[in-house]
């Protein structure tokens, strides 16, 4: 096992690497507002009288939204809710990436994530819904995760980075430690 | 497109195969109890610095492709409201659909269900939250340490062989580490 983490860490810096060598540095967060985006737009356009999201030649994306957040950039955000772009691709991906990490790898490390396929408890699908909806508020809010701002950022020395990183780390340490004895 | 694709499965698999998919190593490190996923990050972060300082020096990497968050106060309160998501169910937006992929599919989904939910009500009230020009405190702009793309202010004027040595800075950081901190329980 200890001889492995090598190897492992060179896999996932090269992955970090290689995603700015040859498109742009790996995000994440931004697919969730993507996606809850589709969701909203299908709804709001259904129950409201005008449109979410309007095509706007003079933008610098294209689009116009009367949300805000859509709106931000000349509608970057509205384009990606309205298309379908390369980094919801990316996001997928990464499933299917898993998948097959689960399927060509044998051994202990497959056995021991089994074992949790047991049943949820009502109080752990309510930590992780509820830790869920602050990961990605917070993430949203910070402009990145730890796949952006942390790795990505880190690695082309962003300042944003490394205060995003040490803040996470000073709270997240302390909330899972206190956690310890009550879940897993 | 396909570029996208094949680094999507690429990034999956490498975080599946260190296991950053799993919740209870990722709980182990924030508990202090075992470092390696720590030591993991660290050094993937420090070789993909060196890697990148590298190749932009060498004028392999396009300098296009640093792309640069701005520190505002959004990054400091956000960070401090991930953190404790993260400390709660060791898991992060990328991983999610990383358990999903492992087995784990239940956790991962709802995790990722709040996520979407999360993300959402975000975007509802962001509108709400830039008026009161929260984004404007402690703005200090796409700032780096070294000079990695032109126009963007940095704090030392060095450029992409500067990011290449804090990448072998990190490395060596990583391999230092100690594996515990706090005796395992198990």
């Amino acid at each position: 096992m200890k001889d492995k983490w090598l190897l492992q860490a060179v896999v996932l810096g090269l992955a970090f690497f290689l995603a700015i060598l040859a498109w742009k540095p790996i995000g994440v967060s931004t697919q969730f507002s993507v996606i809850s985006g589709k969701a909203h737009r299908l709804i709001h356009d259904v129950v409201k009288p005008e449109p979410l999201i309007v095509s706007d030649g003079e933008a610098k994306h294209g689009y116009r939204s009367t949300n805000a957040y859509y709106d931000r950039s000349g509608g970057k955000l509205a384009g990606a809710i309205v298309g379908f772009e390369k980094d919801l691709a990316f996001f997928l991906s990464i499933f299917i990436g898993s998948s097959l990490g689960a399927l060509l790898m044998s051994g202990k490390s497959r056995a021991s994530l089994s074992d949790l396929k047991r049943k949820m408890s009502m109080a752990e699908i309510s930590r992780s819904f509820i830790a869920g909806f602050l990961l990605l508020f917070g993430a949203r809010l910070a402009g990145g995760c730890t796949s952006g701002h942390m790795m990505s950022g880190m690695m082309q020395s962003s300042i944003s980075g490394f205060v995003f990183a040490a803040l996470v780390f000073a709270v997240a340490i302390p909330v899972a430690i206190g956690g310890e004895k009550k879940w897993s | 497109m396909v570029v996208a694709i094949l680094l999507g499965i690429f990034f999956g698999f490498a975080l599946y195969f260190v296991g950053a998919g799993n919740n209870a190593t990722v709980l182990d490190m924030l508990r202090l109890r075992n470092m390696r996923l720590g030591k993991i990050i660290f050094f993937a972060i420090g070789l993909a610095a060196f890697l990148a300082g590298l190749a932009a020096s060498l004028g392999l990497l396009s300098i296009d492709h640093f792309k640069i968050k701005p520190l505002h106060a959004g990054v400091i309160i956000g960070a401090l409201i991930f953190g404790v998501g993260f400390g709660l169910i060791g898991r992060c937006p990328g991983t999610c659909p990383v358990a999903m992929g492992a087995g784990t599919i239940r956790r991962g989904l709802v995790a990722i269900l709040g996520g979407l939910l999360g993300a959402l009500c975000y975007s509802l009230v962001y509108g709400s939250i830039a008026a009161t020009g929260l984004f404007e405190q402690l703005n200090a702009g796409a700032i780096t340490l070294f000079q990695v793309k032109d126009g963007l202010p940095s704090l030392l004027a060095i450029p992409h062989w500067g990011l290449a040595l804090m990448g072998g800075l990190f490395m060596g950081a990583a391999y230092l580490m100690p594996m515990e901190i706090r005796k395992p329980r198990r």
